[in-house]
């Protein structure tokens, strides 16, 4: 593409202009990105080689040790209580995924579709929708430890002055909630930023296309699965794919919510915060850090990720039509 | 075209998210750059790492009085925060940076730093043999050689609420049934008996720091784990696990969601009235609550032995191996084990020096200072089993906390320490 404009341009530019000078200036276009690749390459590329090459090193303590090949990964996945953990972990960070799908951006859509209706104060709406993600998600996360609180949160108040005492709980304490109420808060933040991106979808279908359809007696659900899903793919596409990244990456909240050791009884472990257990040790004083099976994990997961987003691409873009 | 691009930006973040995840072991050298070498004619800063960033301006009256002493040698505190300074430290110790002088955290993770070679030994720093062996201990590579000088104790004891005992006409419990029944009476008086949560797991091992030993025999079934002559899963010990259970019946409602917040404030505000946590709780309580009527009590044995208070070495300073000024660094290691070290640290901090035999005019931390010279234990799950990757003392901490939720077994919370243990201490690998 670069090539392509200076081109255009040399061939706009007076006669004058030396050959030698328009070829100097082809070239040294080239020069523009160094400054941002130096910095990619050191932080960003550097780190990535180094992981992987972390991963294939027996470690003892901080200090490299013999290299052992895929020991570490045969360990990841064959030893206790790596093995346990990991699956522990991996189905946490699917669960993540599929009720983000399902409660973050199902209900992103149907409040975009009501927005786009126009409805009184849909402006409005939409600023609120969007406010939670103005706030830095550990702010997020103590906000809601709070609300969540068993013995003043908000929330256990709340269901007390309605006479529900039966449904108050440890929220965050009761491994059977705590992992569900940490998604569910991530939705509750991830929200606005779907609804803008599904809204801006609806906003640029042709309205001409829409009234043909009207005319055509398109209507209801017909027109939602014929006409303005199948016209959105790009931004479901682009919303799936983040969320998929962003559940399997699931950090910040956890840790913010429930600190690094998935407590309560490995309930709330997800992939990355098991990383950061193995790598650096944790955070409870002591325990020693496994650099190489941390960093198997981290090659493990960064594979896992590329791959199946671009699996998940592929197919989609399958489903995009063409105006 | 505006589709390939597209398909690139996603990839591009794909690739930029989870890399943020990866190289965390690069950025934090950052922030442990050393600025600190401008040498102002003969004058050299020395710069000072800990993570206790709430005591700023205490070190800094510290290295004040050093500084009178050695006008010469200027200090800087430099702290990072508490959960955070593993990783900030060994960041920069791995990019050859950090501090001069660094506080250590105590026993295994101190001794992870010695062994990689990022600390200066210290064997004949002089004044080093004001401190019994068993404090040392907290400073040293696993090879026994000396590498930090040890800052303070850290003991963990049963507080009590003075006002609430002298209101039921109670007294300090003697023996252990006398303990369960002060439990009783408190919460027959709707009182909280102990505040306590099992919400983050570090509590669970703190608290069994404290109850353990009056089940497992204290100091002799330590010797006796030393030796190899026992384990965890041995019916002392998995008492001790089983008394933690039946504890469970005077904590406060939701308990399993209640972290150290929660119970500080319910003892604070004088509704609970015990609160089984350690020494550097006792500043933050009077702050919290100037009136509360702070005391003590030793764990009474239920096994006929004497009662005890659980105690260790929280912190000591070493020197960084690749500091430019080791010998400066050094004077200043040898005021620390001076008398008149220990008696600034405890007035100026309310903590016990690990300077033995200072006595404080905060009748409390006199207290506790005498009771960990004379019926001490050691919070034995700290000072030998911090090690593995999860930890022994984490494998405790995350088992007990599934003891409590219904999901494990006193048993079986016994078998998952033994297990992680046998991964590396030599007395049980034979």
């Amino acid at each position: 593409m670069n090539t392509a404009e200076t081109q255009v341009k040399a061939v706009n530019k007076p006669a004058a202009k030396t050959k030698t000078k328009r070829k100097w200036k082809r070239w040294a276009i080239h020069l523009f990105p160094i400054p941002a690749l130096i910095i990619y390459g050191l932080f960003i590329v550097y780190p990535i080689l180094a992981a992987f090459t972390y991963s294939l090193f027996d470690w003892n303590g901080l200090v490299r040790g013999a290299f052992v090949g895929l020991e570490n990964f045969k360990a990841l996945f064959s030893l206790q209580p790596y093995k346990d953990l990991f699956w522990n972990a991996f189905q946490h960070n699917i669960l993540y995924f599929v009720v983000q799908m399902i409660v973050q951006n199902g209900l992103a859509f149907v409040l975009a579709f009501i927005i786009y209706k126009k409805i009184k104060g849909a402006e409005f709406f939409k600023i609120a929708f969007f406010m939670p993600r103005l706030l830095s998600i550990i702010v997020v996360g103590f906000l809601w430890k709070l609300i969540l609180n068993p013995n003043f949160g908000a929330l256990n108040v709340i269901l007390g002055k309605f006479g529900l005492e039966n449904l108050q709980k440890a929220w965050l304490g009761d491994p059977d909630t705590a992992l569900m109420a940490i998604i569910l808060v991530n939705s509750w933040f991830g929200l606005g930023f779907a609804v803008l991106i599904f809204l801006a979808g609806i906003q640029s279908i042709p309205h001409e296309l829409i009234e043909a359809a009207t005319l055509d007696g398109a209507k209801g659900w017909k027109m939602m699965s014929k006409i303005i899903i199948p016209l959105m793919m790009p931004a479901i596409t682009i919303i799936t794919v983040l969320t998929f990244i962003q559940s399997f990456e699931a950090f910040e909240l956890v840790y913010a919510m429930q600190g690094s050791q998935g407590e309560p009884y490995h309930s709330t472990d997800t992939l990355a915060i098991y990383f950061y257990r193995l790598a650096f040790g944790g955070t409870s004083g002591g325990g020693s850090s496994a650099i190489g099976l941390g960093s198997a994990l981290a090659v493990v997961l960064f594979l896992f990720i590329s791959v199946f987003t671009a699996i998940l691409l592929y197919f989609m873009r399958k489903k995009e039509v063409e105006m | 075209m505006a589709k390939i691009t597209k398909a690139w930006m996603i990839g591009l973040l794909a690739f930029i998210l989870i890399l943020t995840g990866c190289s965390s072991d690069t950025d934090g050298s950052v922030e442990g750059e050393t600025e600190n070498n401008e040498e102002n004619g003969d004058t050299v800063t020395l710069e000072v790492g800990s993570w206790r960033t709430e005591d700023t301006a205490k070190y800094e009256k510290l290295f004040e009085a050093f500084n009178e002493k050695h006008p010469d040698i200027q200090l800087e505190f430099k702290p990072s925060k508490n959960t955070e300074y593993n990783t900030i430290l060994n960041t920069a110790l791995q990019s050859g940076e950090g501090p001069d002088i660094m506080q250590l955290r105590p026993y295994a993770a101190g001794a992870e730093l010695a062994d990689a070679g990022y600390l200066e030994p210290i064997e004949d720093l002089e004044g080093l043999d004001t401190f019994p062996d068993s404090s040392l201990m907290a400073a040293q590579g696993s090879d026994g050689t000396q590498y930090g000088v040890p800052l303070n104790m850290s003991t963990t004891q049963m507080f009590y609420n003075k006002k609430i005992f002298d209101e039921l006409g109670l007294e300090e419990p003697q023996t252990y049934e006398e303990f369960i029944e002060l439990n009783e009476t408190f919460k027959s008086e709707g009182y909280t008996p102990l505040a306590m949560g099992t919400k983050e797991g570090w509590l669970m091992s703190l608290m069994h720091g404290i109850v353990g030993p009056a089940h497992y025999g204290a100091n002799e079934f330590v010797e006796q784990i030393e030796n190899g002559e026992t384990d965890f899963v041995s019916d002392e010990y998995v008492a001790s696990i089983e008394a933690m259970e039946q504890l469970k019946d005077y904590f406060p409602d939701n308990s399993e969601g209640l972290g150290m917040e929660d119970i500080r404030t319910l003892f604070f505000t004088e509704q609970a009235a015990m609160f089984p946590l350690g020494s550097w709780e006792i500043e933050v309580l009077k702050e919290m609550n100037p009136d509360l009527e702070l005391d003590f009590f030793p764990m009474p044995s239920a096994v006929g032995k004497e009662p005890t208070i659980t105690t260790w070495v929280d912190g000591s300073y070493a020197i960084n191996a690749n500091s430019e000024h080791k010998e400066e660094a050094k004077k200043f290691l040898e005021w620390m084990t001076t008398e008149e070290f220990g008696q600034m640290f405890t007035e100026e901090f309310s903590m016990v020096s690990a300077v033995p035999g200072v006595e404080s005019d905060n009748q409390l931390v006199s207290d506790l200072a005498q009771a960990a010279d004379e019926i001490s234990t050691p919070y034995l799950i700290l000072v030998h089993f911090a090690k593995g990757n999860p930890s022994s003392k984490a494998e405790l901490e995350t088992e007990l906390q599934g003891m409590y939720l219904g999901e494990q077994t006193p048993e079986g919370v016994a078998e998952a320490v033994q297990k992680s243990a046998e991964g590396y201490y030599e007395p049980f690998q034979n």
